[in-house]
């Protein structure tokens, strides 16, 4: 088995979110129309072999419950090690920051049996395979490997210049837009002393950054971070539009296959559901569309979820439709991002626009 | 460790009269409607009904069903204290193994896997049906009038009733009599092959037979008239549901284009849902130009052309320009571009190359059947496969096309 353990942090959304994280962390918004976001991180530590993992949680954090579960969808469930949820034990459960979340589970991280330490974020959408940055990190020596991309994404994000060496010379903090060096996509492997050793150098209210102060400490003190460079889609998700954008990004078939590669399949929870129906009149283009639903209306750019009903007449156009979600006979939306379980009736008409797209709050009736 | 009713699925048949489908699987682990195999409906029908023994009885060709039932997990009969388990034939200290030679016979030699359990009654399933039935329901009926054996029984046509088992009932309600395929059936009661036996009764009857040098060791054969003539109490258990048989090309089509009718038989009913080991794959895409019409999808395809009165599973593929009608896509299948499939059935990781044609529609002639491509082959660019064929092996590309 592989000598690494995950560390997912399930423990912040972006407020950028707005009505999307109402009732759930950004690890459990529902994705690609039958995944939650955290599949990603659990499926890449599966694929790779590693089987204990620790999900650092925060607030709100019940759907995340309800989705993971034993892990057993992850072969997590184990008798020996395998998922462990860990909620605040102790103090405020306010955490300022990652360095805050790593502080309140440092005993867990002390009894990890393995050598290394991946930590990445619940709200990653990427497949990475965790197996190469891990054999990367052994074979280059570095005390941190950091996974980056060249892709500038929406919103703030850390860079690194690499020198010639291809290791970090220096950390960008908080930029925007394009600019010099590569984006980190915030998964790291690391040996665990150097993941308590960040966590010591952060020890006081001064110096609580965990890239601020806890890579850029450690390479001022002359520590070494290697780049491992990921080509393929990769996209946190912190933002509705960034949210509806990698929704959307998902009817291309090669961003699809970039994230749901057939050597490392992504797994979520199963719901058992039939396959989808469609009726006589139903017209489906250029959409996304997960099992256990009937459509009789029209779809066209949509992503649908499990267990819609379209009801006959009803035009939809680029629309997310969350599961469990019914779209009454004769109804339009477009540009309308519907939560699960939503009941919009007959006749209604609702239209949002390409850079604000409408969101349906979670069990709304329209 | 006492229980009211444990369940043995007879899954080792072959299902010959399926020809190339299998060729390389038990017909229990066939695919059907989309998400399942066959298999799944039992399966589910023994979890949805509380039962949470159940033995599943393997012989033909049983690696595929093995893996595929694996602990149960799918139908949440993985429990601490039961569970599913492959029971193939075995071999026993002294004794020459065989294989089992007919169901009572399969049965009998699960004798001490069934006493384990200590059960007062057993439930025998075949795996060859499409139904959902609440055996518990049947259990009560069972104790309550006594039984000693309940047989499920659907009413059929007189017409129909030559291909089933009869059963006629007397006044009492209790059965009376038992027929095998009767060319003059007596009565319209036909039985499903799903019993319900007192253990210790059954178990009487197994070993009786079992010594009986002229028995075929089979349970509508012998079992059932041989508790008949010693006067034993048999109750029939009226079962009014959507019940098939898909035993046969025909029928197994006839069944997956049922399953696009909701009114025939409801897959959505959250209380009764049908379980299957889901394949993990992403959400169907519809492709700008495709058209999907009075047909299931289900995860994993990608549709860029024509579908219409289909069934496709899971991760098929039709390309563009290609049209499928009147058709059954299993698992994986390819229909590439501008080829057209009608009135046919399409084997698991078949590829139909581009410009093929499979199958045609029904010309009112006796020869028109059904097209088959069996699993895992290939029907190369342009050939033509006609109505009714059945394909084993791989078609060179363009064969058949000059006959057009």
């Amino acid at each position: 088995m592989i000598n690494l353990h995950g560390l997912i942090l399930a423990d912040r959304s972006s407020r950028d979110l707005r009505e999307l994280v109402m009732i759930r962390t950004s690890s459990s918004l529902p994705f690609a129309g039958r995944y939650r976001l955290i599949d990603f991180a659990l499926s890449n530590l599966q694929n790779a072999g590693v089987r204990d993992v620790g999900v650092v949680m925060q607030r709100n954090y019940s759907s995340l419950l309800d989705h993971i579960g034993s892990g057993k969808e992850w072969d997590m469930s184990r008798k020996r090690g395998g998922l462990k949820l860990l909620p605040p034990f102790t103090g405020s459960g306010e955490y300022e920051g990652i360095i805050d979340a790593l502080e309140n589970v440092r005993g867990y991280i002390e009894d990890i049996k393995q050598d290394y330490v991946a930590l990445m974020r619940g709200s990653l959408a990427a497949s990475i395979d965790m197996s190469a940055v891990m054999y990367q990190h052994v074979k280059s020596g570095a005390d941190i490997t950091a996974v980056c991309t060249n892709v500038t994404p929406e919103g703030e994000h850390h860079r690194f210049i690499v020198g010639e060496d291809g290791f970090a010379k220096e950390i960008m903090l908080r930029r925007v837009g394009p600019g010099e060096g590569v984006v980190t996509l915030e998964v790291y492997v690391m040996s665990k002393e150097v993941l308590l050793g960040i966590i010591d150098r952060c020890d006081n209210a001064l110096n609580h950054k965990f890239h601020r102060d806890g890579l850029g400490g450690l390479l001022a003190a002359g520590g070494k971070i290697g780049i491992y460079m990921h080509d393929d889609y990769a996209v946190h998700i912190t933002s509705v539009n960034g949210y509806y954008k990698a929704s959307m990004d998902m009817l291309d078939r090669e961003l699809r296959r970039q994230l749901f590669p057939e050597d490392r399949p992504v797994r979520t929870k199963g719901r058992s559901d039939v396959s989808t129906y469609y009726g006589d009149k139903a017209v489906s283009r250029n959409s996304l569309v997960a099992d256990g639903c009937i459509i009789e209306g029209s779809l066209e750019n949509c992503v649908i979820f499990r267990g819609v009903r379209v009801g006959a007449g009803a035009v939809l156009k680029n629309c997310i439709i969350m599961q469990d979600t019914v779209v009454s006979e004769g109804v339009g939306l477009n540009y309308v991002i519907s939560d699960k379980d939503v009941f919009i009736s007959k006749d209604v008409t609702l239209s949002g626009s390409p850079r604000l797209p409408l969101v349906l709050p979670k069990g709304s009736r329209v | 460790m006492n229980r009211k009713c444990i369940a043995m699925l007879l899954a080792g048949g072959q299902g010959s009269r399926l020809y190339a489908l299998t060729k390389d699987v038990a017909k229990p682990s066939v695919p059907f409607g989309g998400k399942y195999r066959i298999i799944d409906f039992p399966l589910s029908n023994c979890a949805n009904s509380g039962i949470d023994v159940v033995g599943v009885l393997t012989q033909y060709k049983p690696l595929q069903l093995n893996s595929y039932i694996g602990s149960g997990q799918a139908y949440d009969l993985d429990s601490s204290d039961g569970g599913v388990f492959i029971l193939p034939p075995y071999q026993s200290a002294g004794e020459k193994g065989s294989w089992f030679s007919g169901t009572a016979n399969a049965i009998y030699q699960n004798i001490a896997f069934i006493e384990n359990y200590d059960p007062e009654n057993v439930l025998i399933l075949s795996g060859d049906h499409i139904y959902k039935m609440d055996y518990s329901d049947m259990l009560r009926e069972h104790v309550q009038h006594g039984a000693d054996c309940t047989i499920a029984v659907k009413q059929v046509s007189l017409e129909e009733a030559t291909r089933f088992g009869i059963l006629s009932c007397g006044e009492d309600g209790y059965i009376n009599e038992f027929e095998e395929k009767p060319k003059k059936p007596k009565s319209d009661l036909a039985s499903m092959g799903i019993y319900i036996f007192n253990w210790k009764k059954l178990r009487e009857y197994l070993i009786a037979d079992e010594a009986d040098p002229d028995s075929d060791k089979d349970f509508g054969k012998n079992i059932i008239p041989k508790m008949l003539a010693a006067g034993e109490k048999l109750w029939p258990y009226r079962f009014d549901g959507y019940w098939r048989d898909v035993g046969t090309i025909v029928s197994l089509w006839d069944a997956n284009m049922d399953m696009l009718s909701s009114t025939l038989i409801n897959l959505y009913d959250p209380d009764w849902p049908i379980r299957s080991k889901s394949p993990i794959k992403p959400p169907h895409y519809a492709g700008p130009d495709s058209s999907i019409n009075h047909s299931i999808v289900t995860e994993g395809c990608e549709i860029y052309g024509e579908v219409s009165n289909s069934v496709l599973s899971s991760s098929v593929t039709v390309g563009r320009g290609a049209h499928v009608f009147y058709s059954i896509l299993m698992p994986g299948s390819k229909v590439e571009d501008g080829a057209v499939v009608r009135y046919a059935i399409i084997g698991e990781n078949t590829v139909v190359r581009a410009g093929a044609r499979v199958g045609s529609d029904p010309d009112g002639s006796d020869e028109w059947n059904v097209a088959t491509c069996g699993p895992g082959i290939e029907v190369g660019a342009g050939a033509v496969i006609k109505a009714g064929a059945m394909i084993y092996d791989s078609v060179p590309a363009g064969e058949g096309s000059d006959e057009q």
